[in-house]
């Protein structure tokens, strides 16, 4: 096929069109390199004695192949799901176009791999351990203020009492 | 020339191209031949309507053969074809394409060592934390103990407060004093008392050296 160039390219078919309009082609080629003539050629005994018997066996064959590999076809599809996976996939590809490098390929060895899935939860682990760190921090310091504040009331306390001993001796 | 395993198109698809394409083509050929065998045995029905042709079953056969070879031939070129399409175009997944479900491996993509940077820092973090609480802890405990003393203190201060209010509600004012006289006067006789123990005891070695 030839490269792009010159006047605006359509957008190009999408992968279910390109899947559907592939097997036409292969049956439209299959049916005629597999011709009437060729046929009635290899059966030519049978042709001589009954030509329009002939014709119509022949017709029933290319139809009844044809429907059959259509619906072996159709069967693929339903159970790979193949039509939604086509349509996503040519969304997944349009998106990435302006990508040049190419993307991240599973690297076979899973250690690696389930470092950069990992990442994103420890990101979440440690803003969250950041975060009750400096509550407890604040928390901390407001009740070490009552505890010397605590400490200064039992030394007065303990003052006066010694002044009243002190008064009462 | 090593052989695309097409492991990410697998991924996507679950299933691997060459397999879906392998199945298919086993499905084809199955028909063709299906058919073909259709075909041979209405001839040969059809024939028997004819007693007296010169065909035979084995001609039949012959020319069967014939058309299922030259069939097959064109088949499996068309077939070819056809799966080199569909791999390239169809069932693969360009090399720049990252699917969704990976978007974490473009986002994150950390080393070993700045993964190990980050699992270090949050246990360092949590470390810090565990060392918070416990000391929260103690001073709470110090609040607790506080409690209790200051609630001591005050009542020995209350008590103290008792007395005075006893001693003015009874109009002795001078009570303070005389008790303050007393207990002067008592430790007084303790000294004296302490002095004539002493001197008693020297007395005594006195004598006894004597």
């Amino acid at each position: 096929a030839g490269g792009g160039g010159g006047p605006p390219v359509p957008a190009a078919p999408g992968r279910a069109q390109v899947f559907t309009t592939v097997v036409d082609t292969f049956l439209e080629k299959l049916a005629a390199a597999g011709s009437y003539q060729r046929f009635a050629n290899c059966y030519r005994c049978f042709y001589k004695l009954q030509p329009e018997m002939t014709r119509s066996i022949y017709d029933q064959f290319i139809s009844q192949l044809q429907s059959s590999i259509k619906e072996e076809i159709q069967e693929v599809k339903d159970e790979g799901n193949l039509e939604v996976l086509f349509n996503s996939l040519d969304k997944i590809v349009e998106e990435a176009k302006n990508q040049e490098e190419p993307a991240w390929r599973p690297s076979g060895i899973p250690e690696e791999d389930v470092r950069s899935a990992m990442v994103p939860y420890l990101l979440k682990h440690r803003s969250y351990l950041r975060k009750v760190l400096k509550e407890k921090e604040e928390e901390n310091r407001k009740v070490a203020e009552s505890v010397l504040a605590g400490r200064d009331r039992i030394a007065e306390l303990q003052q006066l009492i010694q002044a009243r001993k002190h008064a009462w001796q | 020339m090593s052989v695309d395993p097409m492991a990410y198109e697998a991924q996507f698809f679950g299933f691997t191209p060459q397999t879906c394409m392998l199945r298919i083509y086993i499905a084809f050929q199955d028909y063709l031949f299906e058919m073909m065998l259709v075909v041979e045995s209405v001839i040969l029905k059809k024939l028997d309507g004819f007693p007296g042709c010169k065909i035979s079953p084995f001609q039949i056969r012959k020319s069967t053969e014939k058309f299922l070879l030259f069939m097959k031939e064109h088949f499996d070129k068309l077939f070819s074809k056809m799966e080199e399409v569909l791999l390239q175009l169809v069932l693969n997944i360009p090399k720049n394409v990252l699917l969704p479900e990976d978007k974490v491996h473009e986002q994150y993509p950390y080393s070993k060592e700045q993964f190990q940077a980050l699992q270090d820092e949050i246990h360092q973090l949590q470390k810090q934390y565990r060392a918070e609480a416990s000391a929260g802890q103690a001073l709470r405990a110090e609040l607790e103990e506080q409690k209790a003393v200051r609630a001591e203190l005050e009542k020995i201060l209350q008590w103290f407060d008792g007395l005075e209010n006893i001693c003015r509600e009874h109009g002795t004012g001078n009570f303070k004093e005389s008790f303050a006289f007393l207990t002067r006067n008592s430790k007084k006789l303790q000294d004296v008392l302490k002095d004539v123990e002493e001197k008693s005891k020297k007395i005594k070695k006195h004598d006894q050296l004597l």
